[in-house]
């Protein structure tokens, strides 16, 4: 029920936020603070470091590199899944920096920047369980709510039954117990996950792709200024080879989730 | 240590009070916060209102009740979800996700506060407002000098019962993501992953020693015992 409520809402918010268009960018230098819309549950993309107790992850560290080349201070907007769009269209945030993949359906109601991320979506299934996701096709299928996987999961199957959880370690808690046979997330979410599973022989990711996803970051529509700024800014990124170091701690071969980079900003 | 009391040793300064260090409130301390918060603002205009309505007749009167039958037909996790999402979008401004919070949950909580003090005044004997006024005292002074004492003294288990449920609802606020006990524990879980037994357990423990912790306060400060809901 609750993630229909962030739909309603952002319907509502086209009636309310009309044509009121302003220089978010100039706002944003003048207010001094960028406000960044981020995971606070999603290894590595975003989650609350055990020691520090802060905010740490892959698009915690973009959000930061895009504060710090505006040159303002950054705040963190702590957002799950499905509040993502509502908490950019309410005005809590300027730029959504969570894992979002780039669908023609979000670029009704938002701007993309260019991908600053390339992943693909696969299963995560016990050990023992079939290897082929054709072999998933009436399987009980769990996802996480308001996310690429839920939609994509559907369509390829759509007699499987998926179950959609508020995120990936409670739809890895509903696998755990058997609620369903098989979770599906992009593949470094999983591969952090499993990393981090405590039971992890106990489970494998199959190599399969179910889809390919472009993550990008996420701002208003029509705000020309901070959209051209936020890619400039990326590039930069990519050329001085910060992207690659980002990508390097929280992916590279050191990494929890190791991948490999096959991607780069500007040229997938 | 048994990996089970690892975990909660491991996090439990965060699940108390968050980032209270870098000046964050947060975990049980800020549940606390948010509920003592919109308690005492619940129940200022919950009382409030009750006046306004024991004095009123007709439309404003309906206007009262029909307002606060509007909100008590509303689930309280819309409300938040409005105030949080809805307001600053409507108003412009941003107000912080505690905030929204509070204001919700006051909101909420102060039509009940209405429709209990508005009972606990009409629960007392007639004779009470006949003799107040026959003394000579006017229909405000009678109200504040005879009857709200005696009803307020009556009212405070309600008045306890509906903190409790306050202090329970405050949970909610993890659907906008405020750092309270709850969204704090699902933090600590989603990272750890094996424990939700464990975190969620304590969690529960943690929000029941707070309600129980009420009950047994207010027991021992009034004179006349309030029972509690285990006895």
């Amino acid at each position: 029920m609750f993630r229909k409520i962030p739909h309603i809402i952002a319907a509502a918010f086209l009636f309310v936020s009309g044509a009121a268009q302003a220089d978010q960018l100039g706002d944003i230098r003048k207010a001094g603070v960028l406000r960044v819309a981020v995971f606070d549950s999603n290894p590595p993309f975003g989650f609350v470091d055990e020691k520090t107790h802060a905010l740490e992850g892959y698009d915690i560290d973009f959000a930061k590199a895009f504060a710090e080349k505006i040159g303002v201070k950054l705040e963190l907007v702590p957002t799950n899944p499905a509040n993502r769009i509502p908490v950019l269209q309410s005005g809590k945030a300027d730029l959504i920096v969570a894992d979002l993949t780039i669908t023609p359906e979000r670029g009704k109601v938002v701007a993309f920047s260019t991908p600053y991320f390339v992943t693909g979506q696969q299963f995560l299934v016990t050990t023992d369980a079939p290897g082929k996701l054709e072999d998933y096709a009436k399987a009980r299928i769990g996802a996480v709510k308001g996310t690429t996987g839920e939609q994509a999961a559907k369509a390829r199957f759509p007699e499987a039954r998926v179950l959609s959880y508020d995120d990936i370690p409670l739809a890895f808690a509903a696998l755990r117990n058997g609620s369903v046979q098989a979770i599906t997330q992009d593949a470094e979410i999983l591969a952090g996950l499993l990393a981090e599973a405590p039971d992890k022989s106990k489970y494998k990711i199959l190599p399969e792709l179910l889809s390919r996803e472009l993550i990008g970051v996420a701002i208003k529509k029509d705000e020309k200024a901070l959209l051209t700024e936020v890619n400039t800014i990326l590039s930069d990124l990519e050329n001085n080879g910060q992207a690659e170091k980002i990508f390097e701690q929280w992916f590279g071969a050191k990494s929890k989730a190791p991948g490999a980079r096959n991607f780069k900003i500007g040229a997938p | 240590m048994p990996p089970e009391l690892d975990i909660i040793w491991r996090n439990i300064d965060y699940l108390l009070w968050g980032r209270l260090a870098q000046g964050e409130l947060g975990g049980l301390l800020l549940s606390v916060v948010i509920a003592l918060a919109s308690g005492v603002l619940a129940l200022c205009v919950g009382i409030a209102l009750a006046i306004l309505a024991w004095f009123s007749t007709g439309p404003v009167r309906r206007v009262l009740f029909l307002w606060a039958d509007l909100i008590r037909g509303i689930p309280l996790i819309f409300v938040i979800f409005w105030v949080y999402f809805l307001v600053p979008a409507l108003f412009g401004g941003n107000i912080p996700g505690t905030v929204s919070v509070i204001l919700a949950l006051a909101w909420f909580t102060s039509a009940a506060v209405m429709y209990s003090t508005l009972s606990g005044l009409q629960a007392l004997s007639g004779g009470q407002r006949e003799a107040a006024l026959s003394t000579g005292l006017s229909e405000i002074q009678t109200l504040v000098w005879v009857l709200l004492p005696q009803a307020l003294i009556n009212l405070v288990p309600s008045y306890v019962s509906l903190f409790a449920s306050l202090i329970k609802d405050t949970s909610l606020a993890f659907i906008v993501n405020v750092p309270e006990l709850t969204m704090v524990a699902s933090q600590v879980n989603n990272r750890t992953q094996l424990y939700p037994t464990t975190i969620f357990l304590f969690t529960a423990a943690m929000y029941f020693v707070l309600c129980g912790g009420l009950s047994l306060l207010v027991r021992r400060l009034m004179r006349r015992p309030v029972t509690a809901s285990w006895d």
